[in-house]
């Protein structure tokens, strides 16, 4: 049966009003803390080192009090993308990669295609990696508003403006982005149901019936990047009418100073972060 | 309102709540009972956010109800999960609310034969529907039908919207909203298409509007919605004869009836509920010469 509810699937660019510790730290802190984690992200390649990074991003999610339900369920229109990489993984990278932390076993082998103890630890860390990466997004911008992370990103680029770097057009891009996933998705709604209405037909092709979902796909992408760019005009239009120039001399209403616990959250981050990076050739698997 | 004909979309004690089970969950429709019977005309009139729009949308299938309650269309059962809703959407054309929304082709001829062609009619058919259906609105076939979708202004989006629409050649069809944005005359124009419609095409009628003299004039029964629930329903004069009640809803009476009550205040009762400045015409000479 069909079902025109995607705003139901996107959690990267929604926020939630809240007030828990989470919601109030500073938007830097926040930013600071995913950048730690991201990079720690891309060293770990062991399954204990993944562990505790999933569930520190955890942890920040239950502090939150975001629903994890509704979390994890922006990542299922990717699921059927996910599968097919996963499965690429696993039988095709069977030598590319000798097992971390354990001998090199191959289980079955035909032609070009194997499975070893490598490509299943491929594939199960490059999950967790991926769900690190995306309960942390998830977490930043269901936590914090469009302009305290564009004011995050404006204030921490600052540094960098005597070398010509734009930051405020940067951060004024990115939240730009961000805010119009959400709307992408009430638009793709808007126009489906417009089209179903007059006997266009979504509700067969599985998940899996890629070809067929993709024809019914493109019908839906002209209209929609029509009313991208018309909502980009108006954008522009409205900015205009409200004497936006850009960066140079902007004073804000709101100054954020970092608290204590900011200090401590990022604290805590760094030293766990040290912590996992000098440790990461030293755990059994 | 003369003889009626058998249900075509029957409702009962409908529920429906989006992005339920999600942060942002709204619990919009919380028991909604209605019918519609073949050939008239039928009014839902309620405040901003009542929940008509999403009451309709459930007439073809647009949202198909999971929780309580039970929409039947045209002897359907729509929660069937078997059920082809594209026969039932042919059958039941909806007009969005914000007709904007509703078109994507880029010329407005393709957009009106979106549907015949979704429906596999022959090439030559499509074209004689396309035409049937804009002059049923009132749009130039020759000086419309290559104009670019986007370029027309809001009054004459909604007419392609509803052009769209009919193309299918509906047995019901749901106006929601449509004649907001038009000129006064324009939408007169509009109504009496509408009731053109109805009235030498059979075309079963649901007319959403908080637009109480526009509904006055058409719709034969009127359904209350407030809160998501049908709190009232009866024929125009009926619902209309009730201007407290509706005040209670957050709405109002069309202007000759005010006129009515405001007379019956002063000592000088009206025979009947006027519902368009013809009937109150008509009742206060009668008034006058007694
Ligand atoms: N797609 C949607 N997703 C989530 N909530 C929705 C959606 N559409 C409507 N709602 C909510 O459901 C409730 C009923 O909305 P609905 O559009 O049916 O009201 P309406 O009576 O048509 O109002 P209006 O007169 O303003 O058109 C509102 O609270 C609205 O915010
Ligand atoms: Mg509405």
């Amino acid at each position: 049966m069909e079902n025109f509810e995607f705003l139901r699937n996107v959690t990267i660019g929604q926020y939630f009003q809240g007030d828990s510790i989470i919601h109030r730290l500073d938007p830097r802190a926040k930013i600071t803390i995913l950048l730690i984690l991201v990079v720690v992200n891309s060293f770990i390649l062991s399954f204990t080192g993944n562990v505790l990074l999933l569930s520190w991003c955890i942890a920040l999610v239950l502090l939150s009090g975001i629903s994890f339900r509704f979390m994890l369920s922006g990542i299922k229109p990717a699921l059927p993308l996910i599968v097919i990489f996963a499965l690429m993984q696993l039988f095709f990278y069977g030598d590319a990669y000798p097992p971390y932390g354990m001998e090199s076993v191959t289980y079955w082998r035909w032609g070009i295609m194997s499975i070893t103890n490598g490509s299943i630890q491929l594939v199960i860390v490059t999950l967790m990696r991926f769900l690190e990466i995306f309960f942390l997004v998830s977490l930043l911008t269901s936590t914090t508003t469009t302009t305290n992370i564009a004011y995050a990103i404006e204030s921490m680029l600052e540094p960098f403006q005597r070398l010509r770097v734009p930051a405020q057009e940067i951060s004024l891009i990115g939240t730009i982005a961000l805010r119009f996933v959400p709307i992408f998705a009430e638009q793709m709604e808007i126009i489906m149901k417009a089209q179903a209405s007059r006997g266009a037909d979504f509700g067969e092709g599985g998940v899996f019936q890629f070809v067929k979902r993709t024809r019914q796909m493109v019908t839906l992408i002209v209209p929609l990047f029509v009313d991208a760019f018309r909502r980009a005009e108006d954008l522009i239009l409205a900015m205009d009418a409200r004497c936006y120039t850009g960066g140079r001399g902007r004073t804000k209403i709101v100054r954020f100073h970092m608290q204590r616990v900011d200090l401590l959250f990022i604290a805590f981050t760094a030293v766990f972060g040290v912590l996992i990076m000098v440790f990461r050739n030293h755990f059994p698997i | 309102m003369d003889t009626r004909g058998r249900v075509i979309i029957q409702v009962n004690d409908l529920h429906h709540t989006y992005l339920s089970g999600t942060p942002l969950e709204v619990k919009a429709l919380k028991g909604v009972t209605m019918e519609v019977y073949e050939g008239e005309i039928v009014g839902i009139i309620g405040r901003t956010g009542a929940g008509k729009s999403t009451i309709v949308q459930h007439f073809n299938g647009l949202i198909r109800n999971r929780e309580r309650g039970r929409v039947v269309v045209d002897g359907h059962d729509m929660a069937d999960p078997s059920l082809d809703v594209r026969t039932i959407r042919q059958k039941v054309g909806l007009v969005f609310q914000h007709p904007e929304q509703q078109l994507f082709e880029r010329l407005v001829g393709d957009d009106i034969a979106f549907g015949p062609k979704k429906m596999g009619l022959p090439p030559e058919v499509r074209r004689e529907r396309v035409r049937w259906a804009m002059e049923m609105v009132g749009l130039d076939f020759e000086k419309f039908k290559d104009r670019f979708t986007f370029s027309l202004s809001g009054g004459e989006m909604r007419k392609v919207a509803i052009a769209g629409v009919l193309a299918l050649q509906p047995k019901v069809l749901i106006l929601d909203e449509s004649t907001t944005g038009i000129d006064p005359r324009g939408r007169k124009e509009l109504l009496s298409r509408m009731l053109n419609l109805n009235r030498e095409h059979g075309v079963t009628l649901v007319f959403v509007s908080s637009n109480m003299d526009e509904v006055a004039s058409i719709a034969d029964r009127i359904y209350v919605i407030d809160d998501g629930r049908t709190v009232m329903h009866g024929t125009a004069r009926e619902i209309f004869a009730q201007p407290e009640v509706l005040r209670r809803y957050g709405l109002g009476v069309p202007h000759v009836t005010t006129v009515a009550h405001r007379l019956a205040q002063d000592g000088i009762p009206m025979p009947r509920v006027p519902l368009t400045v013809a009937e109150a015409e008509e009742d206060i000479w009668k008034i006058l010469s007694s």
